[in-house]
């Protein structure tokens, strides 16, 4: 009998979900031809300098696109964004499990850790240059920087929930060591934060190449910025809706590792 | 006589500071269970039960005494000690299969004999067909069986449970606490079995360690000669159900 029930649900579930997923979609669609239609209006009003409209834009996109120019913007920047993305968040991951682990670690570095917290990365321009140089590694540092405290308290926050009592569990079954603890019931218990703390943050390294780029490094934050300078506003929202494309190609695709690694939900 | 018993508790005291002042929680509480017996502690709340269950089970350390299985003095948890709790506590992104194979997964054993093990204990515990389920997909009383299977997966010289069917409807907890005494007879398990219902201490125990509180400590050990299956409507069922919950109130 169970399994009949189980089966019944699991058809309705479906196309409950794709009526669900159309009439968003719809509502979606509707919204953003209301705010074009604004933004065309509004634009009639201003010069172009100000405010382009949505047809100039257009264009601009794609003569940008058509030149090439923005896929040389868009592979430099990906060429920060990607080690900085992973260099934060893997140590951002690594540093949230072992402080949330060990109350030794935790002593030691939380006055450390609450100094350093809210430093803004932008801050850290200065080191970005004195130690790496104006180049992808200083803009990756940048970005690595905002992606490491998001997964940092992410993670931390996930592993400080791991309920003791499967812990106990897991020892009675024959786990001895920390580490082997840490492999088996804590990653897997706090895999939910973690995983959210790095969608959070690959959304957040894709705000911060804007900010990685601003003592010269190349990308589209470099292209952001040299056409605010000139007061060319369509080329300005032109690379900012490319990196809204990126940051949207990113995340569903995360979205998707992520559900596939969290069925058990 | 002189065969070491399965557990022997041995003088345990257990005392903590309080809000109010020093509690004493457990006060010289000794007793034995012998190899393949079933013993049920029953006792009022506040008596201490699970305080002594997480001290046997080696999770939280006596103020005095020792626990030894089989003559080695319990230090902390570890797979001698198979242990089943009230809520579970399944490994919720393990499918039931591999919930039941965790402990396995720790041993030398070659993953063909490990499968074959893990789905006869499924098959045991009545779970056939539902090896990768995972468990929120499954009722109270079948996480329990899961439970009960990854528990003895180790083969753990005693299987030590915490009112294990203290959170499923009363239908379930009797259809479970049949199958636990088939299980029981199947595999000559050492149980120490928890629970505050004195009517499944009755059905299920060859004893009945009877505990009261203030400090805890023991009442009483009652010896239950009925023969199984026991049916509550028996004279001499309702004779011990009577005198232990005399003792208890």
């Amino acid at each position: 009998m169970a399994v009949d029930v189980s089966e019944a649900v699991e058809e309705d579930v479906p196309s409950a979900l794709t009526d669900v997923d159309g009439r968003r979609l719809r509502r979606g669609l509707g919204g953003v031809a209301v705010f074009l239609v604004l933004w065309g209006a509004a634009s009639l009003t201003q010069p172009e300098y100000v405010l382009p409209s949505p047809l100039v834009v257009a264009e601009t996109f794609y003569a940008q696109a058509a030149s090439g120019e923005m896929a040389v913007a868009l592979g430099h920047s990906i060429l920060h964004w990607i080690p900085g993305a992973v260099f934060g968040t893997g140590l951002g991951i690594a540093a949230g499990i072992a402080l949330a682990w060990s109350p030794y670690l935790d002593d030691v570095t939380s006055p450390v850790v609450r100094v350093l917290r809210p430093v803004p990365p932008l801050a850290l321009v200065g080191f970005a240059i004195a130690w790496f140089g104006i180049n992808h590694a200083g803009a990756a540092f940048i970005i690595a920087v905002g992606a490491f405290w998001i997964n940092f308290y992410a993670t931390y926050g996930g592993v400080e929930g791991v309920s003791e009592d499967l812990l106990d569990v897991a020892r009675s079954l024959g786990i001895e060591s920390d580490l082997e603890l840490v492999r088996t019931v804590v990653v897997p218990a706090s895999l939910p934060e973690i995983t959210t703390g790095i969608r959070t943050g690959i959304g957040r390294c894709w705000m911060l190449v804007v900010a990685s780029e601003i003592f010269g490094v190349a990308g589209i934050g470099r292209r952001i910025l040299r056409a605010s300078n000139n007061l060319q506003v369509d080329v300005v929202i032109t690379y900012i809706l490319v990196l809204s494309l990126m940051f949207l190609v990113v995340d569903v695709a995360f979205r998707a590792l992520q559900r596939r690694a969290l069925v058990w939900r | 006589m002189s065969e070491t018993p399965r557990v022997r508790v041995d003088d345990i005291s257990k005392h903590f500071e309080g809000e109010t002042g020093p509690v004493r929680a457990l006060d010289g509480v000794s007793f034995d269970v012998a190899d393949g017996e079933f013993v049920c502690l029953v006792g009022p709340s506040g008596c201490g039960k699970t305080t002594l269950f997480r001290i046997i089970a080696g999770l939280e350390a006596a103020t005095s005494g020792a626990v030894y299985l089989d003559g080695e003095r319990v230090e902390g948890p570890g797979p001698d000690l198979g242990l089943v709790f009230q809520e579970y506590h399944l490994f919720p992104w393990r499918t039931v299969a591999d919930n039941v194979g965790f402990g396995l997964e720790r041993q030398d054993v070659p993953a063909s004999e490990r499968e074959q093990r893990v789905d006869d204990l499924i098959e045991m515990v009545g779970l056939s067909g539902f090896g990768d389920t995972y468990p929120r997909d499954l009722s109270g009383g079948m996480k329990q069986r899961v439970a009960l299977a990854r528990a003895l997966a180790v083969d753990p010289g005693l299987l030590l449970m915490d009112e294990p069917f203290g959170a499923v409807d009363a239908q379930t907890k009797k259809m479970l606490q049949s199958e636990l005494l088939d299980i029981w007879s199947e595999t000559g398990k050492t149980i120490l079995f928890v629970t505050h219902d004195v009517e499944e201490a009755v059905k299920l125990a060859d004893r009945v360690v009877v505990m009261g509180k203030n400090p805890g400590h023991i009442h009483e050990i009652v010896d239950v000669d009925i023969e199984r299956p026991r049916s509550r409507s028996d004279d001499a069922f309702g004779t011990y159900y009577q005198r232990i919950l005399d003792l208890i109130e």
